[in-house]
């Protein structure tokens, strides 16, 4: 067993850390669900930690923009503490409401190691509602993201009314230019969408389905790994498990994508 | 003075929710606006400084990239301008949560009388857009006068620097509490008193209830607590649980029952006893899997030996069909608190819905309160926002459309919980409550919601009345709490747990309190969301979000030091006691002392008369139609109709995959768009065990006979689960009742006693299926009363009554998830099956819909046949001898063929004249009857022979191939039946709703 500590919020309307804590698990890590008001009240401390996961859910019911109010709760409580984390090298994953909340807290993009720059969004989808479907992601292999190592694709489901990426040109560029955009929304054949419905479920500026900090550490997705965590998990299971049973291969030969627990495997071995 | 606080998107970015706001505008109404924006609203009632107002503009609820504000109105370009608001008393979930920030930033507690209230502006553009229109928009779109206020500006009557003023939707009772004491001196005051408050007592319960409260005894005591006539309260309290609603009285009821065509006639004695109890005590014997059923909130079946899973479904129909949103929500949300409460608390896995409503594009005479394309997206969205923003996944749901449900709409949900077997040594699904023990509220404030439910509806407003019969749930306060008590129970603190839906802490404390016999209860310490209601009021206000809890005294301090970091309200509102008394006060003044087994002493039983007329005798019989020769336009025409083609635009909207454990989604293929049979999930991530979930609706055969409506919504709900891999030796089922008023009346209700004889059909089956198929009914609910009153063309009411319905929901156990079915054909070359035989069974069927009969021949089940077929499936699937497997339903094998090959984007080449049947001789009978208990699997050639070995005796037949050509093809021996590409099948079957 690693000696990886990752942390998990929960509370105030989260609703995957139970699945988030058991990837981090899988991928043999010491994994805890913690409740948001017990760091505030420093009951747990974020230093006992290598890994914080900021989850999907509805915190605070996203009435007043997705993430907003927890962004706000953390900023105020516990603002020093989140970029001690940072500062000791940690790693931060923000997954849907989770990379909504740090997004708005600022730690992400961080360029130029300023961790306090609220300067990208992620709004309503075009659509104008909530859509669950699954997606094709392009992953940036010249990203500096630790999350995304050896990966080249993936397919996991979005969850989300709110996931349309939204920065002005020069913040874009920026993205670009130090391959911080880690996943794009792709075609079946792997090429980014192009804004194309729905391979691009909610018009993201550059089909960008995630990006990641200058230096790798801070990763935050739209689409849940965490819900690709066992194959059947996958919509097309039941197809490659019986192209597998009539040609005596196994799943991945028969074309599977990965499993998302490759990202949080990535995460924990980083410290090993 | 208040603030008010403007938000919109900047100019530039575009409004997602503006947009849909302009194109429903112009699908539903045809009203061309060229754009809408929206501006958010946030009236701050409350003193505060510039400092903080900047503090929360800045920090909190201006996002600096996508969004401007002001505290001034926004100069936003508009031809007209409609302000949405909240009236008074209506929960504003967006509102509490700005509070909870505002608090939580400034570091500042809000008064009881402060607040923040949400309201919305829509700034309109278009050429000509009269005030009507807009009007018209508002109050057919946006808002429901109901629980909304709404103001019209056009650019004259604007004034940009007052815009919409500072509204405060607060709720100003101005009221002094007090109890009333009601005098019972005859039959006939009660009576009067009855009718003026509402209360609804039943006249056949009143005299004994003045028989209680006249018994020198009960006198006697009750003078000892200074009570002597009922008070308000006491007759509330037993109104609210002698009602159908808590009490079922209709089920319970005598049925005075003749079979009109024979003359025989017989009393059926409790159709819950009978129908219900009875054979799934019988069946509980041989089926040990059935932990607990039959007296908590849900049923509880061993999911494992660690674990139980619990499962429940209710329905939510008046008030959604009032205020669709509202009511779904609070349905949802409510349905959720049932496995919660059951045991001692469970954790919330999985959640479906079902919506039975009038056709979409109906343009009709009928005037109904919504129209019920506005009514199917308000419940839509209401059970989305609830079962999203409760991390619960909602992977199964129907929607039939029927002209029946014009005078009151269905909406079904259904909740699936998880409990570990044992906490802390203790069995989880066991529970009581002891003297000493604290009475804890748990949860949300209580206010005037639901009080007298709809009853409320034709009362007047005023600017600071509160609109308290028609409520919002709120899945953000119960998701806090939900996880609070996992945590708590976890511990092993609780000891006795329930929610407080009908009826309130009325009905929550009262059952709880029979454990212990007994409780005293101080009502002033209930917290309120706002001051200035009556004692009764308080008592069985049906507020939601809230939970009623047993705790040891030396457990209370842990719990509460839990209940804060979870930012969850608790109060101690009383203590249980063996007093055998329910005693009452509110600041020591006596409110209630009544004998805890009052509700259960000589309430006479309810009595319908139930005359049975078979369908011949009613004029019903097969129509006389020749065999049609156009085939390709017919099946594309029936995969167009409302109730078999795609509802893909519903299922994206519910997150069915939260918590990981999605085995078989809703939409299935290699398209990922054709509705599953039913649900797999895998809710113990660490095991390969799964749950199998399916529900049916087939309310079309009630026309004919509801034994046989009833019977076939069993079987289909049964093949559902053991499509996709459920073990038929293991399925609990749920039914959910929804039927038409059955008492009868000359005037109002003058076919009441032909109603109430299908409703003693359909118990019968129920009773009859379940013994056969060995179904415990693990839990259930009935909603009489489905009928409306709908203004028509000439001012004129017209009763509208649904068709009888049964919502039937099967929950059954998946050894190993690997190993589970889907729909979709996989291979070419793989042998397409027909399992089971095909009768003329199309009366009721969608194909005679079509042609606009009914017909006569409703399809029948035969359990004892039916069930080999299954169980060998089973077996077939479980060796992997299968590769799909999907179940014939509505439309038949004409519509159902289809399905499977538009699920694997393969063609099939079938040859109708291997089909196994009997008394058919038509293709249109072959193709399109809804004959029960078949199936339509594909199989690898290679697996043939031992397939056919597993299905020795059992009525099968291949019937041809899958093919790489992406053709279905449908032939008599050599002649050419139907030919069409899946694709083109496809585009007819997502045609209707492809715009939503």
């Amino acid at each position: 067993m690693s000696k990886t500590r990752a942390l998990v919020l929960t509370g105030f309307g989260l609703n995957c850390d139970h699945e988030t804590a058991f990837a981090f698990k899988s991928a043999e890590a010491i994994s805890e669900r913690v409740h948001i008001n017990s760091l505030i009240t420093g009951e747990v401390s974020l230093d006992n930690y290598n890994i914080m996961a900021f989850v999907g859910g509805f915190s605070w019911a996203d009435d007043h923009g997705a993430g907003v109010i927890q962004a706000v709760r953390m900023k105020t409580k516990l603002g020093d503490k989140l970029l001690a984390f940072i500062e000791a090298g940690k790693l931060i994953l923000g997954i849907c409401n989770g990379f909504q909340t740090i997004v708005n807290l600022g730690l992400l993009p961080g360029f130029e190691n300023n961790y306090q720059n609220r300067c990208v969004a992620l709004t309503w989808n075009d659509c104008g509602r909530f859509r669950n479907d699954w997606v094709h992601l392009k992953v940036n292999t010249d990203s500096p993201c630790i999350f995304t190592r050896n990966l080249t694709h993936l397919e996991l489901p979005v969850r989300h009314g709110e996931g349309k990426f939204l920065a002005d040109e020069p913040v874009l560029r920026q993205l670009s230019d130090h391959s911080m955009a880690v996943l794009q929304y792709a075609l079946p054949d792997g090429t980014p969408a192009g804004g194309k419905f729905p391979f691009n479920p909610n018009g993201s500026l550059n089909d960008i389905a995630g990006i990641c900090d200058p230096t790798g550490k801070i990763f935050g997705l739209m689409p849940h790994p965490e819900a690709l965590i066992h194959p059947t998990n996958h919509p097309d299971y039941t197809r490659y498990h019986q192209k597998a049973t009539r040609t005596g291969k196994n799943l991945d030969e028969c074309g599977m994508p990965p499993l998302g627990l490759k990202i949080f495997e990535n995460a924990v071995s980083y410290f090993s | 003075m208040p603030h008010r606080l403007e938000i919109t998107i900047k100019p530039h970015l575009f409004d997602a929710e503006g947009e849909g706001v302009r194109r429903k505008a112009s699908d539903y109404f045809g009203i061309d606006l060229q754009s809408v924006r929206t501006i958010h609203i946030l009236t701050i009632d409350a003193d505060l400084s510039d400092r903080q107002l900047h503090m929360l503009q800045q920090e909190v609820f201006t996002n600096p990239v996508t969004q401007i504000s002001s505290y001034d109105p926004l100069p936003v370009e508009f031809d007209r301008i409609i302000w949405v608001g909240y009236r008074p008393g209506v929960r504003d979930n967006a509102g509490s949560t700005a509070m909870e920030a505002a608090e939580d930033i400034l570091g500042i507690k809000f008064a009881l009388h402060q607040a923040i209230y949400t309201s919305k502006r829509f700034c309109l553009t278009g050429k000509n857009l009269t005030a009507e229109n807009a009007d018209k928009i508002a109050g057919e779109l946006l808002a429901n006068d109901i629980i909304q206020q709404w103001r019209i500006y056009g650019k004259n009557d604007w004034d940009p620097s007052k815009g919409i003023g500072y509204i405060c939707p607060r709720v100003i009772l101005n009221h002094e509490p007090r109890i009333e004491t009601i005098p019972i001196d005859s039959d006939h005051t009660l009576q009067v008193i009855s009718d003026q408050r509402r209360l609804a007592l039943n006249p056949r319960d009143i005299p004994t209830i003045r028989a209680y409260f006249l018994d020198e005894d009960v006198r006697a005591e009750r003078r000892l607590v200074g009570l002597d006539q009922p008070t308000d309260l006491e007759l509330e309290y037993i109104s609210q649980a002698r009602s159908d609603h808590c009490n079922h009285n209709t089920f319970q009821g005598r049925f005075f029952y003749k079979d009109l065509s024979t003359g025989e006639s017989n009393v059926v004695d409790n159709l819950f006893k009978t129908c219900i109890e009875a054979p799934t005590l019988e069946l509980m014997k041989k089926k040990p899997w059935v932990v607990s059923v039959l007296w908590d909130n849900a049923g509880v079946g061993r999911f494992d030996e660690n674990h139980y899973y619990v499962i429940t479904g209710e329905t939510h129909n008046s008030p959604s069909n009032m205020e669709a949103y509202g009511g779904a929500i609070t349905g949802i949300v409510g349905v959720y608190r049932d496995p919660l409460g059951t045991g001692k608390g469970s954790k919330l896995v999985m959640g479906s819905y079902g919506f039975c409503v009038g056709e979409r594009d109906y343009n009709g005479p009928l005037k109904p309160k919504l129209h019920p394309r506005r009514l199917l997206d308000g419940v839509i969205e209401g059970v989305r926002d609830g079962g999203n923003k409760s991390g619960i996944p909602t992977p199964f749901g129907q929607v039939i459309f029927h002209h029946g449900y014009m005078g009151k709409c269905l909406v079904f949900v259904t909740a699936v919980g998880l409990m570990p077997a044992m906490i802390r040594g203790e069995p989880a699904e066991q529970k009581k409550t002891s003297p000493g023990q604290l009475v804890i509220m748990t949860g949300g404030r209580v206010g005037k919601d639901g009080i007298h439910g709809v009853t409320a509806a034709s009362e007047t407003f005023s600017d600071h009345t509160p609109a308290g019969h028609v409520q919002i749930g709120d899945p953000y306060t119960q998701k806090k709490m939900h996880d609070f008590i996992l945590e708590v129970r976890d511990e092993g603190l609780i000891q006795y747990i329930t929610d407080n839906g009908g009826g309130g802490l009325s009905s929550s404390v009262g059952e709880s309190a029979r454990f212990s016999n007994g409780c005293k209860i101080e009502l002033e310490k209930v917290p309120l969301k706002y001051q200035g209601l009556d004692q009764w009021e308080i008592w069985i206000s049906e507020s939601q979000e809230r939970m009623t809890l047993a705790i040891n005294p030396e457990d209370f301090d842990r719990f509460m030091e839990l209940s804060r970091k979870h930012g969850v309200e608790s109060t101690v509102i009383g203590q249980y006691t063996d007093s055998g008394k329910l005693h009452i006060t509110y600041e020591n003044k006596p409110c209630a002392y009544v004998n805890m087994d009052l509700l259960k002493s000589g309430f006479p039983q309810w009595e319908f008369e139930a005359h049975w007329q078979p369908a011949e005798h009613r004029g019903f019989f097969e129509p006389v139609i020749g065999e049609p020769d156009n085939f390709k336009k017919l099946i594309l025409d029936l995969l167009s109709r409302p109730n078999i083609c795609s509802k893909e635009w519903i299922a994206r909207q519910y997150d069915h995959e939260v918590q990981a454990t999605s085995v078989i989604k809703p939409l299935v293929g290699a398209g990922r768009d054709i509705h599953t049979d039913a649900a797999v999930i895998r809710p113990v991530l660490n095991s390969q065990t799964g749950l199998a979930f399916s529900q049916s609706l087939i309310p079309e055969y009630s026309a004919i006979d509801a034994y046989h409506m009833t019977a076939c919504t069993i079987d289909e709900a049964i093949r559902r689960v053991v499509a996709v891999g459920g073990d038929p030796s293991h399925i609990g089922g749920v039914d959910n009742f929804c039927w038409p008023d059955i008492g009868f009346d000359p005037r109002r209700n003058p076919d009441g006693k032909f109603k109430a004889a299908q409703l003693v059909r359909s118990c019968q089956a129920l009773r009859d299926i379940c013994m056969a198929y060995e179904i415990p009914l693990l839990s259930g609910k009935d909603s009489m009363y489905v009928d409306g009153h709908l203004s028509g063309p000439y001012g004129g009411t017209h009763k509208v009554s649904a068709l009888e319905t049964l919502q039937f929901s099967a929950i059954s156990l998946v050894n190993d998830v690997a190993r589970c079915m889907t729909l979709d054909s996989k291979m070419p070359g793989d042998l397409v099956y027909v399992l089971g035989i095909t009768r003329d069974e199309l009366g009721g069927s969608e194909y005679y819909q079509h042609l606009g009969y009914v017909g006569l021949n409703v399809p029948e089940v035969t359990p004892s046949k039916f069930s080999l077929l299954y169980r060998a499936l089973f077996r077939a699937i479980d060796k992997e001898l299968v590769a799909s497997a999907h179940g014939v339903y509505r439309g038949g094998l004409g519509v159902h063929l289809a399905m499977v090959a538009m699920g694997g984007h393969l063609g099939m080449k079938i040859d109708l004249s291997l089909i196994p049947c009997e008394g058919v001789e038509r293709v249109d009978t072959l193709l399109f009857s809804e004959t029960p208990g078949r199936f339509v699997i594909t199989v690898a050639p290679e697996n043939q022979e031992t397939f056919n070995k597993l299905f020795k005796g059992i009525p099968y037949a291949c019937i041809g191939n899958v093919t790489q050509k992406t053709d279905l093809v449908i032939q008599l021996q050599n002649r050419e039946i139907f030919h069409a590409d899946i694709f083109e099948l496809k585009s007819a079957w997502k045609r209707p709703f492809k715009n939503l």
